[in-house]
């Protein structure tokens, strides 16, 4: 027997709605859980499905993140954690500042940063050069810093 | 052809780590210089606990969660500058890694009156060949020890610079990041050359 829309037996019905379509690839099973917000005092790498390494090998504290131009903006379907690091990505901003201002674990925030970018919602960039072995890029450094008055 | 940079494009993040004892004025030293008030975060730190919390033989790994204040200097449009204070407490002052990895140089904040504080920074930045440099906090322009007490004390080798600094006032902050820069460039043009 087919239940008309809105009538469905109360009590289960949370549980049985498939979640709405993300884009390809599918986004991890963690992302499934009920998206209401999560108590204060939840052990921060549930967030994670119990992951304490990334897939993302370049997600450093310091690493610039940004949105992915033409990634979906309907997110609704998310953990709010996952929105709000989205929130937080509108301009390029670090993975230390995601952190603090989604208010979550660094190691969890640099798990979720690299599961965002492989579903296709932000873009980490990554350095063409490593500014530990440019002298250019530390003499403006030592440029800029002379300027502040 | 020359791309032109909107001005959303991501900038090249560089960074330098601001390390040193609990309360010798990290979180004051970024403060001071970064254009936003210093941001907190948590992270995850692991170290050896031999000899803290258990009387055998075994070598328990401690974990725990501490707190980490950063700011930043925005240094062009293409440039910015990160400043991490590492958790203060030394009992977990190890795998320090995260941040060392990539990072310019470190600034060593060291209270003339408690030196000891500072001896893991210094031994981690040793061993890692991370350039830093020790910056002494003059708590209120006045220093427990002399400049060469302290280089004696820490016995830091000969190249590592040994200076003062207020922690409160920003162009003494500004100059100690430039020693610590001129060490770093050093690192880099040495390496180029070889």
């Amino acid at each position: 027997m087919t239940v008309p829309p809105g009538q469905e037996p109360p009590g289960i019905r949370p549980y049985l709605r498939s979640p709405v379509a993300p884009v390809s690839p599918a986004p991890p099973a963690a992302w499934n859980r009920p998206a209401h917000r999560a108590p204060d005092n939840l052990r921060p790498y549930v967030l994670t499905a119990g992951r304490v390494q990334g897939d993302h090998p370049a997600v450093n504290l310091e690493t610039q993140v940004t949105i992915r131009p033409g990634a979906p903006s309907d997110v609704r379907f998310m953990p709010t954690e996952l929105q709000a690091i989205l929130t937080t990505c509108v301009s390029p901003v670090s993975v230390a500042e995601i952190s603090a201002q989604a208010h979550l674990h660094l190691g969890v925030t640099k798990i979720l940063v690299g599961d965002l970018c492989a579903a296709g919602y932000l873009d980490i960039h990554q350095l063409e050069v490593d500014p530990v072995h440019s002298p250019d890029v530390i003499l403006r450094v030592i440029h800029g810093l002379r300027a502040i008055s | 052809m020359d791309s032109v940079r909107s001005p959303d494009a991501a900038p090249v993040p560089v960074k330098i780590v601001i390390a040193g004892g609990f309360g010798v004025g990290k979180t004051t030293t970024v403060g001071a210089i970064s254009e936003i008030p210093p941001l907190t975060t948590e992270a995850e730190m692991t170290s050896a606990g031999v000899g803290i919390d258990n009387a055998g033989h075994r070598v328990d790994k401690v974990t725990t969660t501490v707190a980490m204040d950063f700011g930043c200097v925005t240094i062009d449009r293409a440039l910015k500058l990160y400043l991490f204070g590492t958790p203060g407490q030394t009992r977990f002052g190890f795998m320090w890694d995260d941040l060392a990895h990539g990072a310019l140089g470190a600034l060593v904040v060291v209270d003339s009156s408690r030196l000891d504080d500072c001896y893991p920074a210094v031994d981690y930045f040793e061993q890692s060949g991370l350039p830093f440099v020790v910056a002494v906090n003059a708590f209120d322009g006045v220093l427990a020890n002399d400049l060469e007490s302290v280089r004696w004390a820490l016995a830091v080798a000969d190249h590592v610079p040994v200076i003062a600094f207020d922690a409160r006032d920003r162009l003494s902050v500004r100059d100690a990041l430039l020693v610590v820069l001129d060490r770093a460039l050093d690192r880099a043009v040495s390496n180029s050359r070889s």
